[in-house]
């Protein structure tokens, strides 16, 4: 397992590390050029500053193409089972995976039913996230497949970063990791059936609309809001300035499926367009991702990651889950109930951290409650082991301290499933925390990826 | 030549408006409350009546720190300077990461101005930045009518205020010409007529300072 201070003294440049991270303010860069997220506290919309720690996370070439293999083969799987589910459902049939798991999640959409995507493509975009245990073993701990973010942060740092200290970056072999916005491009135009790609954001008071408006400038397609398009005679139309319609083929949508189209889905919703789900049933619109993909990602699914790759593909997986008990099944749930502190409990419903509860931090009056409450709602959760995953030194005013981090691994797919050689490595700000998400506090780093 | 929505060629227009009445506002209090320090204590409330904004400030030291400072005060430069941030925070394609990065500077120069113990010498940084914000606007867009939609906005803005603030006559003959020989370049919709008579209105001997206010408010839109 190589690290960052590996990288720093095989140039025999011992005190790289310190004129690193003492050059430029490169936090001062960030908020120069608005690097932030957006978070609602009591009702209140408030933009945070998302702190950048300059020392990186360092993966070595042979373990980034160990990574890469894995998570092209993960990514494919869950396209071919969102395929299949929402089409003949072999792997129910099979019953390689209760349909109860299919249907009782909250991501499984009826309306996707016997839909295929532009180009068969429905998780355009994947966010993996994995951590690496102190034995060096990486675990997948999550697939984001319906909208995951992050992308920007690392790749606007990586230029700040250079400009702050080229010479450091000189000779260090690291994956160029500013392409994001060809592959992301490059992803769109994929699945485009003719006409405009725009990047649909509810607007600007959302968690990530820096992201938004960055991705928009990088790749050149057109942010936009709901209001700005239209679907008339079977098609999306942007109106421009003058009222003149201009045909759109692709729509990155940073909209959640609920919200996306009040004719199909929430009724309340302002911020979607009315009937973009009817056209693109029609194959007159791509959307990215496509919609219902959330009936892959469910905690409950992950589970099944392993079983569907080796039904699908007819391999092994090569990422390994952690190892995760489903109080579902009869064995599992004694399991839970016989090893409760030494587990984390997860919400299947819950994202961004929260819905996870740790068994050793209860009380034992709250053991109770909420073992009562896993018996009655068994399918609600997951179980898994803690992982002890490793700490990655952050700088603080001076000092090195070690703190838990993970990796959100971005796959796009094209032609073929494309992983990006980099990834937002977010850190827990507090020593005692496994938590990282940024909407808790944390920071994030840059992940350099060597090419050798 | 891209595309460009009516809600962000408001957008862009409103962005060159609130820039430069950010920007002017500081210049012309500057101007008046270095006059204001030596005389009646309460000739602020002049300023007030010309700016049409209601004279809410207890005193000198009121009027210096609400009006610049203060983001409950609706009428503050710090007020107007949070408009022009909100319009370029969804402008950020059209304008670019980089020239949007002035107006971030000039919000942070604002706030720390907000809080240093010689608060109004900070005023200079607001300034500063938007001076960058112009001229990166102008040499990095590409799109030319992206850049004259953000100078429309400049030039009625101007007009608007050098017409509250009665300047001289010839001052605002000359923007109404930039006025005159930009817009058509800008794509944006407007009341023909009312440019034509906001011409006809700056050419008099005895500006009519009023109708000039109310004809330039009226100028962009639907006819």
């Amino acid at each position: 397992m190589i690290t960052y201070m590996d990288i720093f003294n095989r140039e025999k440049n011992v005190e790289d590390l310190e004129v690193y991270t003492g050059v430029g303010d490169v936090n001062e860069q960030l908020a120069r050029y608005g690097v932030k997220f957006g978070i609602y506290k009591n009702n209140e919309f408030k933009e945070q500053l998302f702190p950048f720690d300059m020392i990186p996370r360092v993966i070595d070439g042979e373990e980034f193409r160990y990574l890469e293999k894995g998570l092209k083969q993960r990514v494919k799987a869950l396209n071919l089972f969102i395929d299949d589910i929402y089409g003949e459902k072999h792997i129910i049939k099979d019953k390689v995976i209760p349909e109860e798991f299919i249907y009782a999640g909250s991501g499984y959409l009826s309306q996707c039913e016997g839909i295929k995507p532009p180009k068969g493509v429905y998780s355009h975009i994947s966010g993996i996230d994995l951590v690496q245990s102190k034995d060096g073993i990486w675990y997948v701990l999550e697939d984001n497949l319906r909208i995951p973010s992050g992308a920007s942060y690392p790749m606007i740092a990586r230029g700040i970063s250079r400009r702050s200290a080229p010479n450091l970056f000189a000779g260090k072999h690291i994956e160029d990791n500013r392409n994001y916005a060809q592959l992301l491009r490059k992803t769109m135009d994929h699945v485009n059936i003719g006409g405009h790609t725009v990047i649909l954001s509810p607007g600007r008071y959302n968690a990530a609309y820096f992201e938004h408006s960055y991705l928009a400038e990088k790749t050149g397609a057109h942010l936009v809001t709901g209001k700005e398009l239209i679907v008339e005679n079977d098609k999306l139309y942007f109106i421009d300035y003058s009222g003149r319609k201009e045909r759109v083929g692709a729509v990155y949508r940073r909209i959640s499926d609920e919200y996306l189209d009040p004719m199909n889905f929430n009724k309340e919703s302002v911020i979607g367009i009315p009937h973009i789900f009817d056209i693109y049933r029609k194959g007159n619109v791509a959307l990215i991702n496509a919609p219902g993909n959330g009936v892959a990602d469910d905690k409950g699914i992950y589970y099944f990651v392993p079983k569907m790759i080796k039904y699908y593909l007819g391999e092994e997986a090569v990422l390994n889950n952690a190892p995760t008990f489903l109080p579902y099944y009869e064995k599992d749930m004694k399991y839970v109930m016989d090893n409760f502190d030494d587990l984390v409990i997860k919400d299947v419903a819950e994202a961004g951290g929260y819905g996870v509860v740790f068994g050793n931090k209860l009380s034992s009056e709250e053991k109770v409650r909420f073992k009562e409450m896993l018996k009655n709602e068994p399918r609600r959760f997951i179980a898994q082991n803690v992982i002890d995953f490793i700490d990655i030194d952050i700088m603080d005013n001076g000092k090195l301290l070690p703190r838990k981090a993970d990796l959100r691994a971005f796959v796009l797919m094209a032609e073929e499933p494309m992983v990006w050689k980099s990834g937002l490595t977010r850190f827990s700000r507090n020593p005692d925390s496994f938590i990282v998400n940024s909407s808790q506090g944390g920071g994030f780093k840059d992940t350099w990826v060597l090419s050798q | 030549m891209g595309i460009i929505s009516i809600e962000n060629t408001d957008k862009l227009f409103w962005l060159g408006r609130y820039t430069e009445r950010v920007y002017s506002t500081i210049k012309i209090f500057e101007n008046r409350f270095d006059s204001i320090i030596d005389m009646d204590e309460y000739e602020y409330s002049e300023f007030c009546k010309r700016q049409d904004i209601p004279n809410i400030y207890s005193s000198r030291e009121d009027f210096s720190q609400k009006y610049c400072f203060s983001l409950d005060d609706e009428n503050s430069i710090f007020s107007n300077l949070m408009r022009a941030y909100d319009n370029a925070i969804v402008l950020r394609e059209e304008i670019g990461s980089d020239t949007l990065s002035y107006i971030q500077l000039a919000v942070y120069a604002m706030k720390k101005a907000t809080i240093s113990k010689a608060p109004l010498i900070g005023l200079q940084k607001v300034t500063d930045n938007i001076a960058a914000f112009w001229g990166l606007a102008d040499d990095a867009i590409d799109e030319s009518q992206i850049r004259n939609i953000i100078k429309v906005g400049k030039i009625v803005e101007r007009i608007d205020l050098y017409a509250r603030m009665k300047e001289e006559p010839e001052k605002l003959r000359r923007e109404a010409k930039r006025l005159l020989n930009r817009i058509d370049k800008s794509g944006m919709r407007y009341n023909h007529k009312m440019l034509a008579h906001v011409n006809y209105l700056v050419q008099l001997d005895e500006l009519p300072y009023g109708s000039l206010i109310e004809s330039i408010e009226n100028l962009v839109g639907d006819e």
